[in-house]
């Protein structure tokens, strides 16, 4: 007969308890070689489909950190503790790029340390003044006019249309910090200027102020989404994500290639920080992310339209996509550098001439 | 004769009011728990046309939350408590003393809270990294501590304010030391003040977004943080039923303090009990 | 008998000093180095498009400079305005309801009056001013009434008074809490004697009530004050983006356009403005009434 002693007893209790344990955990056990890589990504739709993309591969484990408010509000937690950086790429926009490249906190990226670049159209990846590729696209969305057919007392066809008395508080119109701006270079494009000449859009939008058909100025992402689930406005200007979580709902007709109305472009993508000690491996997990298979998955989820040109764009995108002829005529693309440079000023300018007449 | 009159009428438009004010302070709990059963994928004008549990379920499903929940009560917890210890000694050290600028003094106890909190975030972000500290929870300490130490000084000094110096001085003249008179008598009547300062304190800590936002980093962040950060193109009801459970929590707690110690005994009644 | 040991008379003043110590540290700490580290960015020249200042930009009055202009000006007077208005009429419902609840409820119901107020308070202000804006904004179900009553629910007014709404919603509780302890200590035989001499009950509690609650009063209007004038989830969604605090516009610099030199000049002038209103109300009530 076998006789325990107290301490075989023990010790095999203990490696019981620990195998268990081990297995309870759950978690899929990685190769111990994944490197462990931080990453700052939008929630929602954005970060479920990067951890899906995660999913599919196991060179790198990521720690998501989330942005908390617009893509603004994480700069000043970078700018408080660099040069010691804290996460590995910062998933932004060209609204905070640009900020970024001037600070010189990121690497340039080049085809050879991210081979799918190659096949992303290189007039939309973002330069420093040197001419180096600083940011890595993933995806394209739009910032334009929509609104909702079911609600709607006024079919919006062109910015005039606007100003229509049957819109009585019923516009969301973004605010001086939300969407780059871009809505007041539409109504300066309406009006015979440009992003270098925007006397007429802010005459432009006085009058629009002054109207009363403006509801809501939505200052934050979920102001305008909100807005119009709730039925307070029926329509407005913003950007990709918000329209699409409204149409998830609601027939909302977007205007991407109406006549009159424009159609701005953004990009959505990944900026990849120094004085990180991954750099390669982040690299490489950016270089998946952008693969035509993965950009696919990504558009499908998050609802931003691929850049790799051998990727599938979903129908649920047709209206981001433009042939030539359509991109010429309904898309424009702003100097971007004067947009954002101008920022400060259109913002102030914005709470000193506009906001009193709301 | 025309005294009565008014008192009269004077009753009635205070009850009218208080009626109104307690139906104006519901109205937003009922709506925010038909919210956290609304099953619909967004935020759409009432009635919800159906109920479900689905927040409950995501709340719960997302780690996310967890951790960040898990935070925020740890947080609070020690804030709190450091607050208060910081908050009483204060609060009687100024009520005892008379000098010059007292009410300047007692004013500058205030200031915190005289900047919006994305300010003392901002601030304190900024300051602590000049130090070197980064670490997220450290961080988040101090932010909480700076805006819940002003409501246990106030509200203790407001409490402490109220008390007859006669029956400290009684309490004196019988033998008693300071210490003994304080801890006897002065703080026993303060009590109901204190507590409501801790709650408030526990409140502020609980609920904070812009300080917290500020002070969080890669692995550490609260519950509202948390919440906030999962809205991005979507007002994400799940804040909701957070909201719900965190009210059935405190809810629960209440009950229990009074079945075990008795609620009026823990906040107090003062010395005149009707 | 053993006498209690170092029994002295009380001395107003005399060892205070260390019990104030804690706090000394924490305020510094916490509070007025961070502030005057903020003074300091706000005179730093801030480049647009860059992120906060540069660590050796040159100094500048731009910043406050640039807040000279009526508009600014208009949004100070309208974050003072509606948060005065707000925090009057919070005090205004408060009071009768904590004096209520300690006088004329049993204790079992007081219990659960402060229960319910208790738990009021852990409702998330988010979550709470998105409830009102569903209930009493445009897209709510009173939108019938108000506009059969001839107010416009998207006016300007309007939402300044809902705006001062959300703000009561939050200031009701925790004043009614705060003057919960002040009216427990103020002798009820008080007003029955004066009642007993012939005094109506209004004129009594006029002139002895509320006198006598005056430093607990003062207390839950700062609260309700400070907290209001720094409020930001309240007007941002119940202000629909067209009734802007301060704020707001603080977080447009500090979190959007990176503007931080800006934000830390509005930030001293606020923290200064607010500063010398306390000290000028509480000076004025501790003089008058205690």
């Amino acid at each position: 007969m076998l006789h325990l002693t107290r301490r075989q007893t023990l010790r095999g209790a203990a490696a019981g308890a620990v195998t268990m344990l081990a297995g309870a955990l759950g978690a899929p056990r990685r190769a111990a070689a994944a490197t462990a890589i931080t990453a700052v990504e939008w929630g929602g739709d954005v970060v479920n489909a990067m951890k899906q993309i995660e999913a599919k591969q196991d060179k790198v484990q990521v720690n998501w950190v989330l942005h908390q408010g617009g893509s603004g509000a994480i700069l000043p937690k970078i700018k408080a503790t660099w040069p010691q950086a804290e996460y590995d790429y910062v998933a932004g926009w060209e609204g905070s790029f640009s900020g970024m490249i001037k600070e010189d906190w990121l690497v340039p990226v080049t085809v050879a340390t991210v081979p799918n670049l190659a096949n992303i159209p290189q007039k939309i990846i973002v330069k420093n003044a040197k001419g180096e590729w600083m940011a890595v696209p993933r995806a394209v969305g739009g910032i334009y006019f929509a609104y909702r057919k079911d609600i709607s007392p006024v079919e919006i066809k062109s910015i005039e249309d606007l100003f229509d008395p049957r819109l009585k508080g019923k516009i969301c119109w973004p605010g001086p910090t939300q969407s780059m701006m871009l809505q007041l270079v539409a109504l300066a494009l309406h009006a015979g200027g440009n992003e270098h000449n925007m006397d007429p859009g802010w005459d432009l939008m006085k009058k629009l102020a002054q109207s009363g058909n403006i509801g809501r100025i939505a200052v934050t992402d979920t102001d305008f989404t909100t807005s119009l689930t709730s039925g307070e406005t029926v329509g407005g200007f913003y950007s990709e994500p918000q329209l699409t979580a409204v149409a998830k709902s609601f027939p909302l007709v977007r205007l991407t290639k109406q006549e009159g109305l424009t159609t701005f472009l953004y990009q959505s993508g990944f900026a990849v920080f120094k004085n990180r000690p991954n750099l390669q491996p982040t690299l490489d997990f950016i270089n998946f992310c952008i693969s035509p298979e993965m950009s696919s998955l990504y558009a499908e989820v998050a609802g931003e339209a691929p850049l790799n040109v051998k990727a599938k764009t979903p129908d649920s995108l047709k209206h981001l996509a433009f042939t030539p002829e359509e991109f010429d005529k309904y898309v424009y693309v702003p100097d971007f550098n004067e947009v954002l440079t101008q920022q400060d000023a259109w913002t102030k300018r914005w709470e000193n001439e506009i906001a009193p007449l709301l | 004769m025309g005294g009565r009159v008014l008192d009269d009428g004077f009753r009635l438009l205070a009850l009218v009011l208080i009626g109104a004010i307690i139906c104006f302070l519901l109205t937003p709990i009922i709506v925010t728990v038909v919210m956290a059963f609304d099953a619909r994928a967004y935020l759409g004008p009432l009635p919800p046309p159906a109920l479900s549990l689905r927040w409950f379920a995501q709340f719960f499903s997302d780690d996310y939350f967890l951790r960040g929940l898990s935070v925020s009560v740890q947080l609070a917890v020690l804030s709190v408590t450091i607050s208060l210890c910081v908050g009483v000694t204060t609060a009687f050290a100024v009520e005892r003393a008379t000098f010059a600028g007292k009410e300047a003094l007692i004013s500058l106890f205030l200031s915190p809270l005289l900047v919006p909190p994305v300010v003392t975030g901002f601030a304190l972000l900024l300051f602590l990294s000049h130090l070197g500290l980064i670490n997220g929870f450290a961080r988040l300490l101090c932010g909480h501590i700076i805006i819940t130490v002003p409501y246990t000084i106030r509200a203790t000094l407001a409490g402490l304010a109220g008390i007859d110096r006669s029956l400290t001085e009684a309490a004196l003249i019988l033998g008693a030391t300071e210490r003994r008179a304080f801890w006897d008598v002065t703080l026993p009547l303060a009590r109901t003040s204190i507590v409501s300062g801790a709650i408030f304190a526990f409140a502020v800590s609980m609920d904070d977004v812009a300080v917290s936002i500020m002070l969080t980093d890669a692995n550490t962040f609260t519950l509202p943080v948390a919440l906030i950060s999962s809205m991005r193109a979507n007002f994400d009801l799940s804040i909701a039923a957070a909201s719900v459970m965190l009210m059935l929590v405190t809810l629960a707690l209440i009950v229990i303090l009074e079945k075990f110690v008795g609620l009026n005994r823990v906040i107090g009644q003062g010395v005149f009990r009707s | 008998m053993k006498r209690e040991s170092r029994r002295r008379p009380a001395q107003p003043g005399r060892g205070s000093l260390p019990l104030l110590l804690p706090a000394g540290a924490v305020f510094l700490g916490l509070f007025f180095l961070p502030m005057a580290g903020l003074f300091l960015e706000s005179f730093r020249l801030y480049v647009p498009g860059s992120i906060g200042s540069s660590a050796n930009a040159p100094l500048t009055f731009a910043n406050y400079l640039e807040l000279l202009t009526p508009a600014f000006a208009g949004f100070f007077f309208e974050t003072l305005r509606i948060s005065l208005f707000a925090s009057l009429t919070g005090l205004l419902f408060a009071f009768p309801l904590a004096y209520w609840m300690t006088r004329s409820l049993s204790p079992r119901w007081r219990a659960i009056a402060v229960g319910f107020f208790v738990t009021l308070m852990f409702l998330s202000v988010l979550v709470r001013t998105y409830a009102l804006e569903l209930t009493f904004g445009a897209a709510g179900p009173l939108r019938p009434l108000l506009l059969s009553v001839g107010i416009s629910p998207n006016g300007r007014g309007y939402i300044e008074t809902l705006v001062g709404a959300g703000l009561l919603h939050y200031i009701v509780p925790m004043a009614t809490l705060t003057l919960l302890g002040t009216i427990q200590n103020v002798d009820p035989r008080l007003v029955d004697a004066a009642q007993a001499l012939g005094a109506p009950a209004w004129k009594a509690h006029l002139t002895i009530t509320l006198p006598l609650c005056m430093r607990g009063l003062l207390a839950a209007f700062l609260f309700a004050f400070t907290f209001s004038i720094s409020a930001f989830v309240i007007p941002m969604i119940l202000g629909k983006g067209r009734v802007l605090f301060i704020s707001n516009l603080v977080y447009n610099r500090f979190s959007e356009i990176a503007d931080y030199p800006s934000g830390a000049a509005i930030s001293i002038v606020l923290f200064a403005v607010a500063l010398a209103i306390v000290y000028v109300m509480s000076h004025q009530v501790s003089k008058r009434w205690t």
